[in-house]
């Protein structure tokens, strides 16, 4: 039996002590099947960047356990959670983080030799990729040099290189207009269908909503509906 | 694409047909390095305004560090160069003189005698040392060291002759004296005649450079020399041995020392030894000059330390970054210590070219800064140890930078 992709249980997390103390998450029971590209929805605060930290691996949870592809994450030493991102994630951020000192090929070809990629098949391989999100005659740019949506979908080839099981989007299209903003999260569904990745995206931009398979409402820290 | 890289991708492709499937492979350590070398250097080129700054900081401490050090060295080469160049292998000399200043105790002529029948011995000569006043032309008077060699060997003889040769010495009368002198000793040309402590001398030729601690060396023939400085018959200053060849300078100090128990047998880096140990531990010119030297390297340290913090605070999320999509403290580590020891590298080469300019520029007879391949190797070794131990700073901000910030 193949196992979820992801499943949380009783997942929790509390920032600061006593007083002071925050629940962010409460009590949070998800289950996400392997190839499902799904969409986590939410009003600002209400958990949905911390819910994506911790099932990204670089943030702990307070209580509950996670477990990625069957594998517990849950309690896994800090030092271990880099060898878990490597080998499960691939992440496209809100503010599409490439590396500015790197060109676009490059910021692609990084994650794959972090993957064990020699040099040179890490940028052959970068090149197809880039190539296929319309991209090719632009993969020796800075990132300084390409637009908004440029960018953002040299982020989704990074986020995709090596083929990781497990692809997490923060607000893809947040920085986006909304043609843009489409156009990037048809594109990320769409190579997630040809290369079979499992995919979480975290937005509030309802103009997306209808390219999840599934979308999930969280408010106060709760996972309220599926 | 090797065939290392050939399994992986087979392997990729087979996650992608089955997502449920684990991607196992790991960049090797080696690999790691490589690609964090790379980033590094894109990273230092990116900001070149930065970089050139840090440049500048680390060119400035090595010229700083290795001029002191430099000018430390020719001071002590001072102090040792009659020694170095004196062409024999051996020195016998009265006991616990370590400093040339002013003059020696004298040893029994004898001594030359035991020394040149020891087994091993090739040649043995005298030396006279002690110390010289030269009448000016207008009355006053100048210090020199004199220094007596004998014919033929002219063991302790002059070098570094700029004007007349050796032989000049074996003229009546006359004297070799030092270039950088000249106009002291009351505008001395070739054929200017001065009275040395009372005896009147020509210049028969002159050197350059021989300025130890004390007054400069002015050579004149044993016999002459005798007579100018006072020596007693029976008395000479040094004795100085030359080896057989295929003699081992060790044993046949060992067999002098055996033969003459009143007097002190040294071989010839022996006596440089001794010398500059006792110059460290008597006079301060170690701890002045190795403190500039150090507070040069300090200097370069904290402008490192500082421009690699500051440039790790404005990468702070290319730092989250590359922590998120998996790099680990070990290899942000790796990239700072390949940026430090760019920095290094590449500002102890500029600093060292100049430094060699500058030392070139300003060389006289007076100042002689010495910067041996060895120093320069040693300054290089410094300075990356220092940018690599400055890089820590950095680093120990670069650990705390937690991957989660990218998603905020």
């Amino acid at each position: 039996m193949n196992a979820p992709a992801i499943s949380t249980r009783g997942l929790g997390k509390i920032y600061g002590q006593g007083e002071q103390a925050f629940m962010a998450l409460r009590d949070v029971d998800l289950d996400i099947r392997a190839g499902e590209f799904v969409m986590l929805a939410g009003p600002s605060g209400s958990g949905k960047t911390t819910l994506l930290s911790i099932l990204g691996c670089v943030l702990t949870a307070s209580q509950g356990e996670v477990s990625i592809f069957g594998e517990r994450v849950s309690g896994t030493p800090e030092h271990q959670l880099p060898r878990l991102r490597i080998q499960y994630m691939g992440f496209v951020f809100q503010g599409h983080n490439l590396l500015a000192s790197l060109s676009a090929e490059e910021n692609v070809a990084l994650v794959l030799q972090m993957r064990g990629f020699d040099v040179k098949a890490s940028l052959a391989e970068a090149r197809v990729l880039l190539e296929r999100v319309g991209l090719s005659h632009r993969r020796n740019a800075k990132p300084r040099d390409l637009s908004g949506g440029e960018r953002q979908r040299v982020a989704i080839c990074r986020a995709l290189a090596g083929r990781p099981p497990l692809v997490l989007a923060d607000e893809p299209t947040a920085s986006l207009d909304a043609e843009h903003g489409l156009r990037v999260t048809e594109l990320l569904k769409e190579l997630s269908i040809e290369h079979g990745h499992t995919v979480l995206v975290v937005t509030h931009d309802n103009r997306i909503f209808h390219l999840a398979d599934r979308i999930l409402h969280i408010e106060d820290g709760r996972l309220l509906e599926e | 694409m090797n065939d290392v890289a050939s399994a992986r991708v087979t392997k990729a492709d087979v996650v992608a047909r089955r997502p449920s499937a684990k991607i196992t492979t790991k960049a090797s350590n080696a690999l790691r390095w490589r690609m964090m070398a790379r980033v590094a250097v894109r990273m230092m080129l990116h900001d070149k305004l930065k970089m050139l700054g840090t440049l500048a900081g680390v060119v400035f401490a090595v010229l700083l560090a290795t001029q002191q050090a430099g000018t430390f060295l020719g001071l002590l080469y001072k102090n040792v160069m009659l020694v170095d160049n004196s062409g024999a292998d051996i020195w016998i000399i009265p006991p616990s003189t370590y400093q040339f200043i002013g003059g020696t105790k004298p040893i029994p002529e004898s001594t030359l005698m035991y020394a040149s029948v020891t087994p091993g011995v090739a040649w043995a000569q005298p030396l006279v040392y002690g110390a010289g006043s030269v009448t000016l032309p207008d009355g006053g008077s100048e210090g020199v060291t004199i220094v007596g060699t004998k014919a033929p060997v002219y063991a302790g003889g002059p070098w570094n002759l700029v004007v007349g040769d050796v032989h000049a010495l074996e003229r009546p009368n006359t004297m070799i004296f030092e270039h950088g002198e000249r106009n002291k000793l009351g505008g001395l040309n070739l054929g200017s005649v001065r009275e040395v402590n009372g005896t009147r001398v020509q210049a028969g030729g002159f050197t350059w450079g021989l300025l130890p601690f004390g007054a400069s060396f002015s050579f004149a023939e044993y016999e002459l020399a005798r007579r100018l400085v006072g020596l007693a018959p029976g008395e000479v200053s040094f004795v100085l041995v030359g080896v057989e060849p295929g003699e081992d300078p060790k044993q046949v100090r060992a067999r002098l020392a055996e033969r003459l128990p009143d007097v002190e047998v040294h071989t010839n880096a022996e006596y440089d030894r001794l010398i500059v140990e006792n110059l460290l531990v008597r006079t301060p010119i170690g701890l002045t000059f190795g403190t500039s030297a150090m507070f040069g390297l300090l200097i370069g340290f904290v402008i490192v330390a500082l421009a690699m913090f500051s440039s790790v605070i404005d990468n702070i999320r290319e730092f989250g970054t590359l922590k998120a999509i998996g790099a680990t403290t070990k290899d942000l580590a790796k990239l700072l210590a390949v940026q430090a020891v760019s920095y290094a590298v590449l500002g102890s080469l500029i600093g060292l070219a100049l430094v060699t300019r500058v030392a070139e520029a300003i060389r006289s007879p007076r100042l002689a800064i010495l910067i041996p391949r060895e120093l320069m190797l040693i300054m290089m070794v410094l300075m990356c140890l220092m940018c690599v131990m400055a890089s820590g700073l950095a680093l120990l901000r670069v650990r705390k930078v937690e991957p989660g910030m990218v998603f905020r």
